[in-house]
């Protein structure tokens, strides 16, 4: 971990989307979905900077995308508090739930894309079975008490956070759901590879290190600068390093046992709001605005 | 006719030569030709018309119909994979190439436009029945001119409409063309022709100018109906030839249709027409029917009139030939004024008014004339009457009105509602008498009097209102008005309470500002709200940072089922199926509703507490007596130390009836699975069970499990049959149907029972039969002989009469000899009953009629008991 290659900038996207709400990896990192505020998706391959594929159907902002574990489906939320499931070569909507009553936030796939899990301004999380053809959502969850601004899916659990300040894990095997009160507005929510630490953003301009299993703050990182955005955070593929965009333009790399600071690039000056980071490889990407940039170590031989 | 050229011979034949006469050949009539079949086929050879009378043509898809291969449907086209791409049928789709043709019905070549078509006669249009029928009045008016082509051509070359075409002739040219009139086709009849001609002639003797004349148009003949079954040209008589000829009729003689033809005024007249009127011989007779008239008459020697019409007006310069100047100018077309305009008259455009939201210019007044709005007293002012002085009441009301409305005599009519939108300003008023000032919605705001009354009447209630008549503020109303008025308060008094009172505790004034719904923009406080989430120690801990024990919190989530599948999860099924039972299975009986003490849940709970751990069988027992009959609790406590080496066993195999109630209630306690099991089997019998205390209930459907079970284990309590009844689960113990269904099996045995009590050995058998019963339950068979014996002397006298079946039943026997003064066959107390069935049980035993009884008993226990008569073989 010492070793940390300096990553630079490989890659700058333009996107034309008016602003990038959230860029997402698909499950091995070899494409990537960046949500526009123009009501679109895009599918790149950020790696040779060749847009894919366009998928036009929402009514409003598109405010998160998640690809299925086989790549052969999207599911996307927007503001027009729609889910929709996306067929990725056609381009065509296959599914469309109308279940929320506001916005949604945030939306994830389980682990073999069988059920994708939104999360929405209206306080509640759904889930939703896109095997069949139900349109309602087979489960709700209506604990949180303000809204859920990120969700994380493992095989069993499920992360969510929100504004009521409360974490809140949901756990299928044991049947129950913990939540830790947080004392902050969460605006992010993560898990560490190993599902033993979720690493939480919260208001205060810091990021939280808790234990999943007894709830204690393990560590805190700040540095950066939150503002009013709905900061994301990663954490890079060998859980050393936790990552965050800052408003000020920076992207901020902790180490994750000192939390000291270990590298901060600089994208502009715009605030990096959403990042996602390759699941296998050092690559990160980040927007800000109407851009995204690949972040990675630049191969020599190459 | 023709010649063979083969013969030789210069034979010429005539006619059609028959066919060759060939000699072995029989001669046959001509062959049956059929004719080729009449379908009309398209130049392909395929039948075109189709179906019934031949209406439908292209029958199927591709006129499939009537091919060989059978009609073919439209191939069907998904349109789901190409929505984008539907293209729309197209008639083309159904019709036949011929169709498109020159004379199909979707021919595809030019044509000439109708304008030019030379028709004639546009479509007759077809007019709507409107409030006006027929022809639009205004298309009447403006009709667009529609010529022919030829008719253009024509009118250049200076023809006009009425002339005929050629060149233009002398008068006696026109009349040499009309007499060589030459005619195509049917003449016409010389009667009409004269007729026209006799015309011609008198108005060509109005002018005889030396001028050239259009030669005459033709004159189309309009072929009339014919509506009569006459000859061509014939026309019969008809009622007017032979009543005569109404008056006038001479005079459009041309027209007239009557027979009587004059042909000159008042020379002669002809009649035609006339077939059996006149006789062949008889001189033409005049119509005597005809009725005389003096118009028939000329009053004048010789042509008079002729001369003056041959008179030449005077030609004048600058006149056209055939006008004369006009001695008077012509009339000026009238001339209006426009309408004076009112003198405060301001123009107000439609569009002056942008929007419908925009406030009008001024206050619209609210209906009518105003008339109605003026109190008495504005109308009094407007009368000049000097106002009443007011009474005290009347000083509360809180509008200035009076002074108003003097001041307000010149523009009155708008009075009022200035007053309503004063009020308006105020439209609440505080209610004094609930101690604190409380606004009050005000009902009747269009009336004031009237509000004030009402004001009145919350204040003091009928009281005030009485007041008001003995001071005369009410004596404009009559008594019918008052009452109506009184109820008019009470309803609204109902309706239009104050707040405080109905409503008060629901509301509460909002906290904040409702500012973010309407303005979305607005800056929204930072949500560190806590919702009562977090304990003041939690927000302490988060506070420190010290995260852990103290703000987490664990609450049981269930996962839908559906959703532990996706997830590929274990269910958590087994733990949390009592959450999906919470409902228990409600039985919709009335019997269900009778009982209320089990039905909530909490009173349920109470029960359960009652018998906690009800698993132990005395706590059954020691409820069950305090429901019956206090005095069975000795019997009981006796025969429950007897029993016991039995009954363990079967508590434990069976489930307790008290338990499986629970457990559809609470699901808390024990979930073993036997139990379990056990309930899902004995779901029916818990909504019975539940009410064996109803004696009533009882009666009606345990009745007959119960004969049962005395019969085979001839228990004298009911402590056993509650201990047994749960051991067989298959037991039926729904209500008796069929050919039992109306058996009043209590009945039958209460009948049994008094007979008995009356027999003063009942009571000794009833020992020995405890005591034997209680040997009965290990070894029953064995003791069937001793218990034969035992009876038979004990009733041996009483049974002996008893005889079973086709004979009067030896209890009915006794009944009728030993009649009951305090006879209830129903509402007994069950142990009661049972003792007395178990006795009248032994005693049939014993009857003589014994294998009769065996069968009966035989038939129930296939009924439904089979465990016990197990249990019986066993023993």
């Amino acid at each position: 971990m010492s070793e940390q290659s300096v990553l630079s900038k490989i890659v700058t996207i333009t996107c034309k989307q008016q602003v990038v709400r959230a860029v997402r990896f698909n499950v091995d990192g070899s494409y990537c979905l960046t949500c526009g505020a123009d009501k679109k998706i895009k599918l790149w391959n950020p790696h040779s900077q060749i847009l894919l594929k366009t998928y036009g159907g929402h009514a409003n902002e598109v405010l998160d995308a998640a690809g299925s574990c086989d790549s052969s489906h999207i599911v996307s939320c927007s503001s027009d508090k729609s889910v929709i499931l996306w067929d990725v070569t056609t381009g065509q909507p296959i599914r469309r739930y109308r279940g929320h009553a506001s916005s949604v936030t945030c939306v994830k796939f389980n682990e073999e894309s069988t059920m994708a899990v939104s999360g929405s301004v209206d306080n509640t999380v759904c889930f939703w079975d896109v095997i069949s053809r139900r349109q309602e959502p087979v489960q709700i969850l209506k604990d949180a008490k303000d809204t859920i601004t990120s969700i994380q899916v493992t095989d069993h659990e499920v992360l969510t956070s929100s504004v009521d300040c409360h974490m809140r894990l949901y756990d299928m095997r044991v049947g129950k759901m913990l939540s830790d009160y947080i004392g902050h507005i969460i605006t992010y929510g993560s898990m560490t590879h190993d599902g033993q630490c979720y690493i939480l953003s919260c208001t205060d301009n810091t990021i939280k290190l808790f234990d999943k299993d007894s709830g204690e703050l393990l560590n805190t990182f700040s540095g950066h600068d939150s503002k009013d955005f709905l900061l994301e955070n990663a954490v890079n593929e060998k859980d050393s390093h936790i990552i965050s965009g800052s408003a000020t333009g920076e992207i901020f790399y902790w180490d994750l046992v000192s939390s000291r600071c270990t590298q901060k690039l600089v994208q502009g000056c715009k605030p990096v709001v959403s990042l996602s980071h390759h699941p296998t490889d050092n690559y990160l990407l980040s927007s800000s605005e109407d851009e995204v940039v690949l972040w990675g170590v630049p191969k020599m031989d190459n | 006719m023709s010649s063979d050229d083969s013969d030789e011979e210069n034979v010429i034949r005539y006619g059609t030569p028959l066919d060759p006469f060939e000699e072995d050949e029989v001669p046959s009539k001509r062959k049956f030709q059929q004719q080729a079949d009449q379908f009309a086929v398209d130049e392909n050879g395929r039948r075109r018309f189709h179906g019934a009378f031949t209406g439908g043509f292209s029958a199927g898809y591709g006129n499939t119909v009537g091919t060989p291969e059978g009609w073919a449907p439209s191939s069907f086209k998904s349109s789901r994979s190409e929505k984008a791409q539907i293209s729309n049928q197209r008639p083309e789709d159904f019709m036949d190439d011929e169709d498109r043709s020159e004379y199909g019905i979707a021919p595809r070549n030019l044509q000439t436009k109708s304008e030019f078509s030379g028709q004639k006669r546009p479509l007759q249009q077809r007019f709507h029945d409107g409030p006006i029928p027929g022809e639009p009045v205004l298309e009447q008016f403006i009709r667009a001119v529609h010529e022919t082509a030829a008719v253009k051509m024509l009118r250049r070359m200076g023809w006009k409409e009425g002339q005929g075409i050629g060149d233009r002739l002398t008068r006696r040219e026109k009349k040499r063309a009309e007499d060589q009139h030459k005619v195509y086709g049917c003449y016409m009849p010389p009667e009409i022709r004269q007729e026209s001609k006799q015309s011609e002639e008198s108005s060509d003797s109005e002018f005889e100018y030396d001028t050239l004349f259009a030669p005459d148009d033709y004159d189309p003949y309009t072929i009339q109906h014919k509506n009569d079954r006459f000859g061509l040209g014939y026309k019969g008589l008809s009622r007017h030839s032979v009543l005569g000829n109404l008056v006038g009729e001479y005079d459009s003689a041309g027209s007239s249709r009557s027979h009587l033809l004059m042909k000159e005024k008042g020379k002669k007249v002809s009649i035609r027409g006339q077939a059996f009127g006149v006789g062949a011989l008889e001189a033409d007779d005049e119509d005597v029917f005809a009725a005389p008239d003096m118009s028939h008459y000329d009053f004048e020697i010789g042509g008079a009139a002729e001369e003056a019409h041959r008179k030449r007006p005077p030609q004048s310069a600058s006149v056209l030939e055939g006008f004369v100047k006009a001695t008077k100018p012509p009339a000026a077309p009238p001339s209006y004024p426009p309408p004076a305009l009112p003198r405060d008259f301001t123009p107000a455009p439609a569009g002056a008014r942008r929007s419908r939201f925009e406030p009008a210019a001024h206050p619209q007044r609210d209906q009518g004339l105003g008339r109605h709005e003026l109190t008495s007293e504005a109308r009094g002012a407007l009368l000049g009457e000097v106002p009443i002085p007011k009474t005290e009441e009347t000083e509360t009301n809180p509008q200035p009105q009076n002074t108003e409305v003097s001041k307000l005599l010149g523009k009155t009519i708008n009075f009022v509602t200035e007053n309503t939108q004063k009020d308006k300003d105020i439209d609440f008023i505080s209610i004094k008498d609930t101690g604190k000032d409380i606004n009050v919605f005000k009902p009747f705001i269009s009336d004031p009097k009237k509000q004030a009354r009402y004001e009145r009447y919350l204040q003091g209630g009928d009281s005030n209102v009485e007041r008001d008549v003995a001071t005369g503020e009410g004596d404009r109303l009559s008594a019918w008005e008052r009452n109506r008025e009184m109820m008019e308060f009470e309803q609204a008094a109902k309706l239009y309470k104050p707040l405080s009172g109905v409503m008060g505790d629901r509301f509460t004034h909002a906290s904040e500002p409702d500012d973010g719904a309407l303005n979305p923009l607005s800056a929204v406080a930072k949500s560190s709200i806590n919702y009562g989430l977090a304990t003041p120690e939690q927000i302490e801990a988060a506070k420190i940072g010290a995260y852990g024990v103290v703000t987490r919190k664990e609450v049981k989530w269930r996962p839908e089922p559906i959703v532990c599948k996706r997830f590929n999860v274990p269910e958590l099924g087994a733990r949390m199926e009592p959450k999906k039972e919470d409902k228990p299975k409600v039985s919709y009986s009335i019997f269900s509703y009778l009982e209320s003490s089990v039905h909530d849940k909490e009173s349920f709970t109470k029960e359960q507490s009652k018998f906690s751990g009800s698993k132990s069988l005395n706590v059954d027992h020691e409820k069950k007596p305090k429901d019956d009959k206090p005095k069975d609790v000795n019997p009981v406590a006796q025969l429950g130390n007897v029993r016991k080496p039995t009954e363990p066993i079967e508590v434990n195999t069976g489930p307790n009836k008290r338990m499986t109630v629970a457990e559809l209630f609470m699901k808390e306690s024990e979930k073993d699975l036997q139990i379990k099991s056990k309930s899902k089997e004995t779901e029916v019998v818990p909504t019975i069970e539940k009410f064996d205390r109803m004696d009533l209930y009882k009666s009606i459907f345990l009745s007959d499990s119960e004969n049962e079970e005395t019969n085979e284990e001839s228990t004298s309590t009911d402590y056993k049959e509650f201990i047994e009844k749960p051991k067989n689960v298959e037991r039926n113990t729904s209500p008796p149907r069929g050919i039992f269904a109306n058996i009043d099996f209590d009945e039958l045995n209460s009948w049994k029972r008094h007979s008995e009590d009356k027999n003063p050995k009942t009571i000794e058998n009833n020992v020995s039969e405890s005591k034997t019963k209680t040997n009965d339950d290990t070894s029953e068979k064995i003791n069937n002989d001793d218990k034969r014996e035992t009876k038979d002397a004990n009733s041996s006298t009483a049974m002996e009469e008893a005889v079973y079946g086709p004979k009067i039943p030896e209890n009915l026997l006794k009944r009728l000899e030993l009649p009951e003064s305090n006879f209830k066959p129903m509402f007994r107390s069950k142990d009661e009953r049972e003792r007395e069935e178990s006795s009248s049980s032994d005693s049939w035993v014993e009857a003589k009629v014994k294998p009769k009884k065996e069968k009966k008993k035989k038939s129930k226990k296939h009924k439904s008991k089979k465990k016990s008569k197990h249990k019986k073989k066993d023993k």
